[in-house]
C-alpha cells in the first residue's frame, strides 16, 4: 500500500490530471473517527471495509466529497479550527483552509454539482451570526461569503436546482468552549439561498423555537431535517421535519417511547434511495428511528452510540462509536464490519 | 518489580482475578451484575406487581391498596435505572413510570378511560392505551386523587394493576429466558447485540451514569427549579409522598449495582456514602422545602453531593471498567 501511495503521490506531484474516485477503489463513503489517540478520515467500501485512512490534525466531524475528483474536505468538529482538502489517492493534504479572521468553520460544507465551488458553513465567532464561505476549487482560495440568514448554521446541502439549503441551528455558542448562550430566545430556521446568495425562502418553527434544526438530507422535493431539542427533556417533540421550499413545513410526530429512545436528539439523517424512507440517529439515546417517506414512524432500532448514517444500495448503512458498521434494510440491523476506529458523527455518501 | 506485570494483568483482565486474588475480594463483573442485581431486581418487581394485582382484585379501595402499591413502587425503583434490553421494547419501561409528564397527558388520558367505553379496560385493549395513562404513575393518580374522580375508579384500578402485573412478568421472563443469555454470551460468535464484553460493561456504566443524572436533573432538579423560581409541585410522586424515598431507593439501587460491577472503586463508594447520608438525613418527604431558603439549602446540598458522585463515578468507575461514555453520545455535534 505504501508503494502504491508513493506512486500515486508521485503522479500528483508530477502535475498529472487529478484522479477520480474510481481510480482509488471507488469508496462509497467517507467517515471521520478516532483510532487510538489519533484522529483519522477513512474511505469505506459499500460493505464497510476501509479502503484508505488519512490522519487528521484533530477531531473531525463531517466531510464533503468532490463530485468527480478524489478530493475530500474534512471539517473539524465545531468550532472549526481546520478544513483540510485531502487528496484521497495520495493521502496528502493539498490545502489547509483558514476562515477569514473572526470566522469559524461550523462542521459542514458542500461542493457545487460541477465541483467548481466549495461552500462552507461558518459563524462569526462573536455572536454566532451565520456565514457561508465560498472557495474556488482549483487552488482553494476564498472568493467570497454570504450571510446564512440565521444564527449558528450547521449542515448545508445543494438542491438539484443549484440553490443552497442551510440549517441555521439558532444556537449562539461561546467561541471557545461551545457553551450555549441563547437557549431561551433561540429561533432556528431553514433558509434557501440562490446561486448568488440571496435569500429565496425561509421557514421557522414558531411552536418549537427551542428545536435546533441541524442536519439535512435531500428528498425528491426538498429536504428532510433532523432536530435537537433544547427545551424540557420530558416534552415529546418531533425530531424530524420535511420541507419542500415554497410550501409549509411539516414536522413528524413520534410516540413518547420513540422520543424517549432518541433522548430528544437527532444527530444524523439520511434518505433511502430505495424507497424514500428516512433514518434519524441518536448517539445520546443509542437509537435510530426509521420513518416512511410521508414522515410516519416505522421502526426503532437500538444500538449504543449509533450515529453516522447514509443511504446504501439496499437501505441504510450506519456507523457507531465503538467501530462497527451496520446495514439496515428497514427491518433489521446487520453487522457488516468492525474497525479499531471509533466512528464520529457522520457518514458521508459519495455520489 | 517482579510482581508488577502480574498486577498490571490483574487490572487489565478480570479473568485473572482468581489467579491474582485467590481468597481475596469477591468476583465482580458484568455476569455478577446480571445474576446478583438485574435478575433478582426484576423478579422482586414481578412478585410485587402480582401482589398488587391480586390485592386489587380482592379490594379496589385506595386505602386497602396503598401498601401493595408502595411495595411495587419500591421494587420498581430497584430496577428503574436499567433502561436497556426488554424494557426498551415499545416503551415498556416508560409505561411503568411515565414521569415527568409536564403536559399532564397521563391524567387527561385517564379521565377519558374513566368516563369512556369500559371495553377499553379489557387487558388486550388496555395494553394499547397511552403509556402515559398506565403503570405506577397512573395508579398513583387513582389511589391518591388530587380532585374527586369523575367516575368510580375501581374498574380502572383493576385494569391498571393487571396491566402492570402483565408488564412486570413480561420483563422478568424476557430477562430470564432470553436477554440474560444475550448479555452473558457477549463477544461469542453470533452475538450481534454485544460484540464485545467491553460493550456490556459500557452499557452498564451508562446505566449508572444516566441513573445518577435522572436523580440529579429530574428527581432533584425539577423541584429545585431556580433560586428565584422553585417548583415544589414538580417533584416526583408528590401525591403518594414518595419524592424523597424514590431518591433514597434509587441511590441504594445504583450503589448495589456498582458493587456487582467492580470491587475496586473506593472513591465512588465514599461519594455514595455521602449522598445517601444526606438523603437519609433529609426530613422533607416531598421536597416541599425547596421553597424556603434554609430548607432549600439542604436539598441543594444533596443535589451537589449527587453531582459530585456522578463526577466521581465518571472519573473512577469508567477507567476501572476500561470504558467511557459513548464517543458520540458524550459529545454532541
Amino acid at each position: 500500500m505504501a508503494t502504491r501511495r508513493a506512486f500515486l503521490a508521485g503522479l500528483a506531484a508530477a502535475g498529472l490530471p487529478r484522479l477520480g474516485w474510481a481510480d482509488i477503489g471507488s469508496p462509497a463513503y467517507l467517515a471521520a473517527g478516532k483510532a487510538g489517540e489519533a484522529f483519522v478520515l477513512h474511505g469505506l467500501s459499500a460493505d464497510g471495509r476501509s479502503l484508505f485512512q488519512i490522519a487528521l490534525p484533530g477531531r473531525g466531524h463531517a466531510a464533503a466529497a468532490h463530485p468527480a475528483q478524489s478530493l475530500a474536505v474534512a471539517f473539524a468538529r465545531r468550532p472549526g479550527t481546520f478544513a483540510l482538502v485531502i487528496d484521497c489517492a495520495s493521502g496528502l493534504t493539498q490545502h489547509h483552509l483558514v476562515p477569514p479572521p473572526g470566522n469559524q468553520f461550523n462542521g459542514h460544507g458542500a461542493f457545487t454539482a460541477d465541483g467548481a465551488v466549495l461552500l462552507t458553513s461558518e459563524v462569526v465567532a462573536e455572536g454566532s451570526a451565520g456565514r457561508i464561505g465560498l472557495w474556488e476549487t482549483e487552488g482553494f482560495t476564498r472568493i467570497g461569503e454570504w450571510k446564512s440568514h440565521g444564527i449558528g448554521p450547521h449542515d448545508i446541502k445543494l438542491l438539484p436546482n443549484g440553490h443552497l439549503i442551510v440549517a441555521n441551528g439558532g444556537i449562539q455558542t461561546d467561541p471557545t468552549d461551545r457553551t450555549k448562550l441563547n437557549l431561551s430566545v433561540m429561533r432556528p430556521n431553514l433558509s434557501v439561498l440562490s446561486e448568488g446568495g440571496d435569500l429565496l425562502d425561509q421557514i421557522t418553527l414558531p411552536d418549537l423555537p427551542q428545536n435546533s434544526i441541524r442536519h439535512l438530507a435531500l428528498t425528491q422535493t426538498g429536504a428532510a431535517f433532523a432536530m435537537q431539542w433544547e427545551g424540557d427533556a420530558s416534552d415529546a417533540v418531533p425530531l424530524l421535519g420535511l420541507w419542500t421550499p415554497g410550501k409549509p413545513v411539516q414536522t413528524c410526530p413520534m410516540g413518547a417511547a420513540e422520543v424517549a429512545a432518541m433522548s430528544g436528539y437527532a444527530g444524523s439523517i439520511a434518505v433511502s434511495k430505495v424507497d424514500g424512507t428516512i433514518a434519524i440517529t441518536s448517539a445520546k439515546g443509542g437509537a435510530m428511528v426509521i420513518f416512511d417517506r410521508t414522515g410516519s414512524v416505522r421502526k426503532t432500532f437500538r444500538r449504543a452510540d449509533l450515529s453516522g448514517v447514509a443511504a446504501s444500495a439496499d437501505g441504510f448503512i450506519v456507523t457507531d462509536g465503538s467501530g462497527a458498521v451496520w446495514a439496515c434494510d428497514g427491518t433489521s440491523l446487520t453487522l457488516k464490519a468492525r474497525h479499531e476506529t471509533l466512528w464520529d458523527n457522520h457518514l458521508i455518501a459519495l455520489v | 518489580m517482579l510482581l508488577s506485570p502480574i498486577w498490571k494483568a490483574c487490572r487489565m483482565r478480570k479473568l485473572l482475578f482468581l489467579l491474582c486474588f485467590a481468597g481475596g475480594p469477591a468476583l465482580a463483573d458484568f455476569p455478577e451484575t446480571v445474576r446478583n442485581h438485574i435478575l433478582p431486581g426484576y423478579a422482586a418487581f414481578d412478585l410485587a406487581a402480582q401482589e398488587l394485582a391480586k390485592s386489587a382484585d380482592n379490594d379496589c379501595t385506595a386505602q386497602a391498596l396503598r401498601p401493595a402499591f408502595n411495595a411495587a413502587y419500591d421494587a420498581w425503583i430497584g430496577v428503574q435505572h436499567l433502561r436497556f434490553g426488554p424494557v426498551e421494547e415499545n416503551g415498556i419501561g416508560l409505561s411503568i413510570t411515565f414521569w415527568p409528564d409536564p403536559k399532564g397527558s397521563g391524567a387527561k388520558a385517564q379521565r377519558a378511560l374513566l368516563t369512556g367505553d369500559q371495553a377499553r379496560l379489557q387487558p388486550e385493549t388496555f395494553a394499547q392505551q397511552s403509556i402515559a395513562a398506565r403503570g405506577l404513575t397512573g395508579m398513583e393518580r387513582l389511589l391518591y386523587p388530587k380532585d374527586t374522580l369523575p367516575a368510580d375508579p375501581c374498574a380502572l384500578i383493576r385494569a391498571t394493576a393487571a396491566d402492570l402485573a402483565r408488564t412486570a412478568a413480561l420483563i422478568n421472563s424476557a430477562w430470564t429466558t432470553q436477554y440474560a443469555q444475550i448479555v452473558l454470551t457477549a463477544e461469542q460468535p453470533g452475538n450481534t447485540t454485544f460484540l464485545t464484553q467491553t460493550e456490556v460493561r459500557q452499557v452498564l456504566f451508562t446505566q449508572v451514569i444516566s441513573g445518577l443524572e435522572f436523580i440529579l436533573d429530574q428527581r432533584l432538579g425539577r423541584p429545585l427549579g431556580t433560586f428565584d423560581k422553585p417548583e415544589p409541585a414538580r417533584a416526583e410522586a408528590v401525591a403518594s409522598g414518595r419524592a424523597l424515598i424514590n431518591v433514597r431507593l434509587s441511590l441504594a439501587a445504583l450503589r448495589a449495582m456498582v458493587e456487582t460491577m467492580t470491587p475496586d472503586v473506593p472513591l465512588t463508594m465514599a461519594a455514595f456514602d455521602r449522598a445517601q447520608m444526606l438523603a437519609d438525613g433529609l426530613d422533607d418527604p416531598v421536597l416541599a422545602g425547596v421553597s424556603a431558603p434554609a430548607s432549600r439549602l439542604k436539598v441543594d446540598i444533596l443535589h451537589q453531593a449527587v453531582s459530585a458522585l456522578r463526577d466521581t463515578a465518571l472519573a473512577e468507575l469508567g477507567p476501572a471498567l476500561d470504558v467511557a461514555l459513548g464517543f458520540n453520545a458524550a459529545d454532541g455535534d
